[in-house]
Protein backbone atom coordinates (compact mmCIF):
# COMPACT_ATOMS: atom_id res chain seq x y z
CA UNK A 1 0.00 0.00 0.00
CA UNK A 2 2.75 2.40 1.04
CA UNK A 3 4.61 1.54 -2.11
CA UNK A 4 1.61 2.10 -4.38
CA UNK A 5 0.75 5.49 -2.94
CA UNK A 6 4.26 6.81 -2.41
CA UNK A 7 6.26 4.78 -4.86
CA UNK A 8 8.95 7.38 -5.72
CA UNK A 9 12.64 6.60 -5.78
CA UNK A 10 13.41 8.29 -2.45
CA UNK A 11 10.52 6.44 -0.83
CA UNK A 12 11.81 3.19 -2.28
CA UNK A 13 15.25 3.98 -0.91
CA UNK A 14 13.76 4.46 2.57
CA UNK A 15 11.78 1.22 2.33
CA UNK A 16 14.85 -0.71 1.19
CA UNK A 17 16.90 0.76 4.00
CA UNK A 18 14.24 -0.03 6.63
CA UNK A 19 14.28 -3.63 5.40
CA UNK A 20 18.07 -3.59 5.56
CA UNK A 21 17.94 -2.14 9.09
CA UNK A 22 15.66 -4.95 10.27
CA UNK A 23 17.71 -7.56 8.45
CA UNK A 24 20.80 -6.36 10.35
CA UNK A 25 18.83 -6.58 13.60
CA UNK A 26 17.89 -10.16 12.73
CA UNK A 27 21.54 -11.00 12.00
CA UNK A 28 22.63 -9.42 15.29
CA UNK A 29 19.99 -11.47 17.17
CA UNK A 30 21.18 -14.60 15.41
CA UNK A 31 24.78 -13.80 16.31
CA UNK A 32 23.80 -13.20 19.92
CA UNK A 33 21.91 -16.49 20.12
CA UNK A 34 24.86 -18.43 18.66
CA UNK A 35 27.30 -16.70 21.01
CA UNK A 36 25.14 -17.60 23.98
CA UNK A 37 24.67 -21.21 22.88
CA UNK A 38 28.37 -21.77 22.37
CA UNK A 39 29.38 -19.45 25.23
CA UNK A 40 31.52 -17.70 22.66
CA UNK A 41 32.34 -14.17 23.81
CA UNK A 42 34.06 -13.34 20.51
CA UNK A 43 30.75 -13.79 18.74
CA UNK A 44 29.37 -10.95 20.85
CA UNK A 45 31.84 -8.47 19.32
CA UNK A 46 30.00 -8.96 16.05
CA UNK A 47 26.77 -7.86 17.75
CA UNK A 48 28.39 -4.51 18.58
CA UNK A 49 29.68 -4.26 14.98
CA UNK A 50 26.24 -4.94 13.59
CA UNK A 51 24.74 -2.38 15.96
CA UNK A 52 27.11 0.26 14.54
CA UNK A 53 26.14 -0.78 11.02
CA UNK A 54 22.49 -0.48 12.03
CA UNK A 55 23.17 3.02 13.37
CA UNK A 56 24.58 4.17 10.07
CA UNK A 57 21.58 2.74 8.17
CA UNK A 58 19.22 4.48 10.61
CA UNK A 59 20.96 7.83 10.01
CA UNK A 60 20.63 7.34 6.27
CA UNK A 61 16.91 6.54 6.59
CA UNK A 62 16.21 9.64 8.71
CA UNK A 63 18.20 11.87 6.34
CA UNK A 64 16.40 10.55 3.29
CA UNK A 65 13.03 11.06 4.96
CA UNK A 66 13.86 14.67 5.81
CA UNK A 67 15.17 15.26 2.31
CA UNK A 68 11.55 14.85 1.28
CA UNK A 69 10.57 11.21 1.16
CA UNK A 70 6.92 10.56 2.06
CA UNK A 71 4.24 13.07 2.88
CA UNK A 72 5.02 15.14 6.00
CA UNK A 73 2.28 13.58 8.15
CA UNK A 74 3.82 10.14 7.61
CA UNK A 75 7.41 11.11 8.29
CA UNK A 76 7.17 11.34 12.09
CA UNK A 77 5.64 7.90 12.44
CA UNK A 78 8.12 6.26 10.08
CA UNK A 79 11.03 7.95 11.88
CA UNK A 80 9.65 6.83 15.23
CA UNK A 81 9.35 3.25 13.97
CA UNK A 82 12.97 3.29 12.85
CA UNK A 83 14.07 4.75 16.18
CA UNK A 84 12.22 2.02 18.11
CA UNK A 85 13.94 -0.64 16.00
CA UNK A 86 17.18 1.09 16.90
CA UNK A 87 16.28 0.81 20.59
CA UNK A 88 16.08 -2.97 20.07
CA UNK A 89 19.64 -2.79 18.69
CA UNK A 90 20.73 -0.91 21.81
CA UNK A 91 19.18 -3.44 24.17
CA UNK A 92 20.77 -6.29 22.23
CA UNK A 93 24.17 -4.61 22.28
CA UNK A 94 23.87 -3.92 26.02
CA UNK A 95 22.99 -7.57 26.63
CA UNK A 96 26.01 -8.62 24.54
CA UNK A 97 28.29 -6.28 26.54
CA UNK A 98 27.01 -7.65 29.84
CA UNK A 99 27.50 -11.18 28.51
CA UNK A 100 31.17 -10.41 27.89
CA UNK A 101 31.48 -9.43 31.54
CA UNK A 102 29.79 -12.54 32.90
CA UNK A 103 32.30 -14.74 34.66
CA UNK A 104 31.77 -18.48 34.61
CA UNK A 105 29.16 -20.24 32.53
CA UNK A 106 25.65 -19.90 33.94
CA UNK A 107 23.76 -22.80 35.51
CA UNK A 108 22.25 -25.11 32.92
CA UNK A 109 18.69 -24.22 33.87
CA UNK A 110 19.30 -20.47 33.62
CA UNK A 111 21.25 -20.90 30.38
CA UNK A 112 18.40 -22.87 28.79
CA UNK A 113 15.96 -20.08 29.56
CA UNK A 114 18.33 -17.37 28.27
CA UNK A 115 18.95 -19.26 25.02
CA UNK A 116 15.22 -19.78 24.56
CA UNK A 117 14.57 -16.06 25.09
CA UNK A 118 17.36 -15.18 22.62
CA UNK A 119 15.74 -17.52 20.10
CA UNK A 120 12.31 -15.93 20.60
CA UNK A 121 13.88 -12.48 20.17
CA UNK A 122 15.28 -13.63 16.84
CA UNK A 123 11.89 -15.00 15.77
CA UNK A 124 10.31 -11.68 16.73
CA UNK A 125 12.77 -9.77 14.53
CA UNK A 126 11.84 -12.02 11.65
CA UNK A 127 8.13 -11.53 12.32
CA UNK A 128 8.65 -7.75 12.45
CA UNK A 129 10.14 -7.91 8.95
CA UNK A 130 7.17 -9.95 7.75
CA UNK A 131 4.80 -7.44 9.39
CA UNK A 132 6.58 -4.51 7.71
CA UNK A 133 6.19 -6.32 4.40
CA UNK A 134 2.41 -6.38 4.81
CA UNK A 135 2.32 -2.59 4.46
CA UNK A 136 3.11 -3.11 0.77
CA UNK A 137 0.97 -6.12 0.00
CA UNK A 138 -2.38 -7.51 0.93
CA UNK A 139 -1.04 -9.40 3.94
CA UNK A 140 -2.84 -9.21 7.26
CA UNK A 141 -0.89 -6.89 9.57
CA UNK A 142 -3.19 -7.67 12.51
CA UNK A 143 -2.27 -11.35 12.27
CA UNK A 144 1.47 -10.56 12.34
CA UNK A 145 1.25 -8.14 15.26
CA UNK A 146 -0.75 -10.75 17.18
CA UNK A 147 2.06 -13.25 16.58
CA UNK A 148 4.53 -10.68 17.95
CA UNK A 149 2.36 -10.19 21.03
CA UNK A 150 2.23 -13.98 21.58
CA UNK A 151 6.02 -14.12 21.44
CA UNK A 152 6.28 -11.21 23.86
CA UNK A 153 3.92 -12.91 26.30
CA UNK A 154 6.12 -16.01 26.18
CA UNK A 155 9.21 -13.98 27.03
CA UNK A 156 7.31 -12.25 29.80
CA UNK A 157 6.36 -15.59 31.36
CA UNK A 158 9.91 -16.86 31.04
CA UNK A 159 11.26 -13.67 32.57
CA UNK A 160 9.10 -14.19 35.66
CA UNK A 161 10.43 -17.72 35.99
CA UNK A 162 14.01 -16.73 35.30
CA UNK A 163 13.98 -13.96 37.89
CA UNK A 164 12.67 -16.44 40.50
CA UNK A 165 15.58 -18.75 39.71
CA UNK A 166 18.09 -15.91 39.83
CA UNK A 167 16.91 -14.82 43.25
CA UNK A 168 17.95 -18.20 44.60
CA UNK A 169 21.35 -18.07 42.96
CA UNK A 170 24.30 -17.30 45.17
CA UNK A 171 26.63 -14.60 43.88
CA UNK A 172 30.22 -13.93 44.92
CA UNK A 173 30.06 -10.16 45.05
CA UNK A 174 27.97 -7.12 44.16
CA UNK A 175 29.27 -6.86 40.59
CA UNK A 176 28.57 -10.48 39.71
CA UNK A 177 24.97 -10.00 40.79
CA UNK A 178 24.66 -6.63 39.09
CA UNK A 179 26.06 -7.87 35.76
CA UNK A 180 23.82 -10.93 35.78
CA UNK A 181 20.77 -8.88 36.66
CA UNK A 182 21.51 -6.31 33.93
CA UNK A 183 22.16 -9.06 31.39
CA UNK A 184 18.74 -10.62 32.02
CA UNK A 185 17.03 -7.20 32.05
CA UNK A 186 18.45 -6.24 28.64
CA UNK A 187 17.80 -9.69 27.20
CA UNK A 188 14.14 -9.62 28.22
CA UNK A 189 13.68 -5.96 27.25
CA UNK A 190 14.30 -6.63 23.54
CA UNK A 191 10.92 -8.31 23.09
CA UNK A 192 9.14 -5.32 24.68
CA UNK A 193 10.82 -2.97 22.23
CA UNK A 194 9.97 -5.14 19.21
CA UNK A 195 6.37 -5.23 20.37
CA UNK A 196 6.39 -1.42 20.55
CA UNK A 197 7.79 -1.32 17.01
CA UNK A 198 4.99 -3.57 15.77
CA UNK A 199 2.45 -1.25 17.42
CA UNK A 200 3.98 1.60 15.44
CA UNK A 201 3.53 -0.36 12.22
CA UNK A 202 -0.14 -0.47 13.07
CA UNK A 203 -0.14 3.32 13.54
CA UNK A 204 1.62 3.81 10.19
CA UNK A 205 -0.92 1.54 8.55
CA UNK A 206 -3.81 3.53 10.05
CA UNK A 207 -2.30 6.87 9.12
CA UNK A 208 -2.19 5.83 5.47
CA UNK A 209 -5.92 5.14 5.26
CA UNK B 1 5.03 -29.26 13.71
CA UNK B 2 6.35 -31.45 16.52
CA UNK B 3 5.17 -31.21 20.11
CA UNK B 4 8.61 -30.49 21.53
CA UNK B 5 8.82 -27.35 19.37
CA UNK B 6 5.95 -25.75 21.23
CA UNK B 7 6.02 -27.41 24.64
CA UNK B 8 6.63 -25.58 27.89
CA UNK B 9 9.39 -27.01 30.01
CA UNK B 10 8.05 -25.31 33.11
CA UNK B 11 6.84 -28.25 35.19
CA UNK B 12 6.09 -28.17 38.86
CA UNK B 13 5.89 -31.33 40.91
CA UNK B 14 4.02 -31.96 44.13
CA UNK B 15 3.75 -34.92 46.51
CA UNK B 16 0.52 -36.85 46.60
CA UNK B 17 0.53 -36.39 50.37
CA UNK B 18 0.61 -32.56 50.19
CA UNK B 19 -2.54 -30.63 50.97
CA UNK B 20 -4.70 -28.84 48.40
CA UNK B 21 -3.67 -25.59 50.07
CA UNK B 22 -0.02 -26.39 49.24
CA UNK B 23 -1.04 -27.10 45.65
CA UNK B 24 -2.90 -23.79 45.33
CA UNK B 25 0.05 -21.94 46.80
CA UNK B 26 2.44 -23.57 44.33
CA UNK B 27 0.18 -22.83 41.35
CA UNK B 28 -0.19 -19.18 42.30
CA UNK B 29 3.51 -18.70 43.02
CA UNK B 30 4.55 -20.25 39.75
CA UNK B 31 1.65 -18.86 37.69
CA UNK B 32 0.70 -22.29 36.34
CA UNK B 33 -2.56 -24.19 36.13
CA UNK B 34 -1.49 -27.77 36.74
CA UNK B 35 0.94 -29.73 38.85
CA UNK B 36 2.56 -33.05 38.20
CA UNK B 37 1.87 -35.42 41.11
CA UNK B 38 4.73 -37.71 42.12
CA UNK B 39 4.12 -41.45 42.22
CA UNK B 40 3.58 -42.70 45.80
CA UNK B 41 5.85 -45.71 45.27
CA UNK B 42 7.62 -47.65 42.55
CA UNK B 43 4.41 -49.31 41.41
CA UNK B 44 2.55 -46.04 41.19
CA UNK B 45 2.54 -43.69 38.17
CA UNK B 46 2.65 -39.92 37.73
CA UNK B 47 -0.64 -38.06 37.98
CA UNK B 48 -1.85 -34.51 37.43
CA UNK B 49 -3.87 -32.03 39.43
CA UNK B 50 -5.35 -28.99 37.70
CA UNK B 51 -7.10 -25.80 38.72
CA UNK B 52 -10.29 -27.34 37.38
CA UNK B 53 -9.90 -30.35 39.70
CA UNK B 54 -9.43 -28.05 42.68
CA UNK B 55 -12.45 -25.91 41.86
CA UNK B 56 -14.83 -28.76 40.99
CA UNK B 57 -13.70 -31.44 43.41
CA UNK B 58 -12.68 -29.42 46.45
CA UNK B 59 -13.95 -25.84 46.46
CA UNK B 60 -17.24 -26.78 44.79
CA UNK B 61 -17.87 -29.39 47.47
CA UNK B 62 -16.77 -27.18 50.35
CA UNK B 63 -14.01 -29.55 51.40
CA UNK B 64 -11.30 -28.37 53.76
CA UNK B 65 -8.24 -27.20 51.78
CA UNK B 66 -5.91 -28.05 54.64
CA UNK B 67 -7.27 -31.54 55.18
CA UNK B 68 -7.83 -32.74 51.63
CA UNK B 69 -4.76 -34.35 50.12
CA UNK B 70 -3.58 -33.87 46.55
CA UNK B 71 -3.60 -37.65 46.03
CA UNK B 72 -7.36 -37.75 46.65
CA UNK B 73 -8.21 -35.74 43.55
CA UNK B 74 -5.28 -36.59 41.27
CA UNK B 75 -6.09 -37.76 37.77
CA UNK B 76 -4.15 -40.83 36.64
CA UNK B 77 -2.58 -41.97 34.44
CA UNK B 78 -1.16 -38.98 32.59
CA UNK B 79 -2.01 -38.52 28.96
CA UNK B 80 1.44 -38.34 27.37
CA UNK B 81 2.90 -38.17 23.90
CA UNK B 82 6.45 -38.73 22.82
CA UNK B 83 8.45 -35.56 22.10
CA UNK B 84 8.76 -36.39 18.42
CA UNK B 85 5.01 -36.66 17.80
CA UNK B 86 3.03 -34.20 15.71
CA UNK B 87 0.98 -31.51 17.44
CA UNK B 88 -2.03 -32.82 15.54
CA UNK B 89 -1.76 -36.10 17.43
CA UNK B 90 -1.72 -34.26 20.77
CA UNK B 91 -4.79 -32.27 19.71
CA UNK B 92 -6.58 -35.51 18.83
CA UNK B 93 -5.86 -36.83 22.31
CA UNK B 94 -7.12 -33.59 23.88
CA UNK B 95 -10.33 -33.90 21.90
CA UNK B 96 -10.77 -37.60 22.63
CA UNK B 97 -10.24 -37.31 26.38
CA UNK B 98 -11.69 -33.81 26.72
CA UNK B 99 -8.55 -32.48 28.38
CA UNK B 100 -6.75 -29.18 28.01
CA UNK B 101 -3.15 -30.32 28.41
CA UNK B 102 -0.96 -33.20 27.33
CA UNK B 103 2.39 -34.12 28.84
CA UNK B 104 5.45 -34.68 26.70
CA UNK B 105 7.71 -37.60 27.47
CA UNK B 106 11.15 -38.74 26.47
CA UNK B 107 11.43 -42.39 27.40
CA UNK B 108 10.03 -42.65 30.90
CA UNK B 109 10.79 -39.06 31.75
CA UNK B 110 8.25 -36.24 31.57
CA UNK B 111 10.02 -33.30 29.92
CA UNK B 112 7.28 -30.82 29.16
CA UNK B 113 3.63 -29.97 28.72
CA UNK B 114 1.49 -28.45 26.01
CA UNK B 115 -1.82 -26.78 26.63
CA UNK B 116 -4.64 -25.63 24.36
CA UNK B 117 -3.21 -22.11 24.55
CA UNK B 118 0.19 -23.35 23.35
CA UNK B 119 -1.44 -25.10 20.40
CA UNK B 120 -3.50 -22.03 19.53
CA UNK B 121 -0.48 -19.69 19.79
CA UNK B 122 1.68 -21.99 17.68
CA UNK B 123 -1.00 -22.23 14.99
CA UNK B 124 -1.42 -18.44 14.88
CA UNK B 125 2.33 -17.92 14.56
CA UNK B 126 2.51 -20.55 11.84
CA UNK B 127 -0.31 -18.84 9.97
CA UNK B 128 1.39 -15.44 10.31
CA UNK B 129 4.63 -16.90 8.94
CA UNK B 130 2.86 -18.44 5.98
CA UNK B 131 1.86 -14.90 4.99
CA UNK B 132 5.48 -14.02 4.24
CA UNK B 133 5.78 -12.46 0.83
CA UNK B 134 2.02 -12.67 0.27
Amino acid sequence: MLKKVFGGSTEQKVIDNINKHMQILFSASECFEKGLEKWDKDQMYYVADLEREGDSVRREIISTIYEGAFLPFLRTNICRFVEIVDEAFDALKDAALEFENLGSRLDEEIMDDCIKIAEINKQMCDMLMIAFGTLFNKGDLREKTLAIRIYEKKVDDMKFDLVSKLRKKEVKDFWEGRILSDFVSYLTHISDVIEDASDYLHIINLSMR
Amino acid sequence: MKVDEIMTKKLAIIDAGATIYDAIESMIDKRIRSLLVKPRDEKDVYGVITVRDIVYKVLGKNLDLNKTKVGEITSKPLVCVDKGMDVEHAVNLMTKFNITRVFISEGKEIIGIISLLDVMSAELIKKAREGRGA
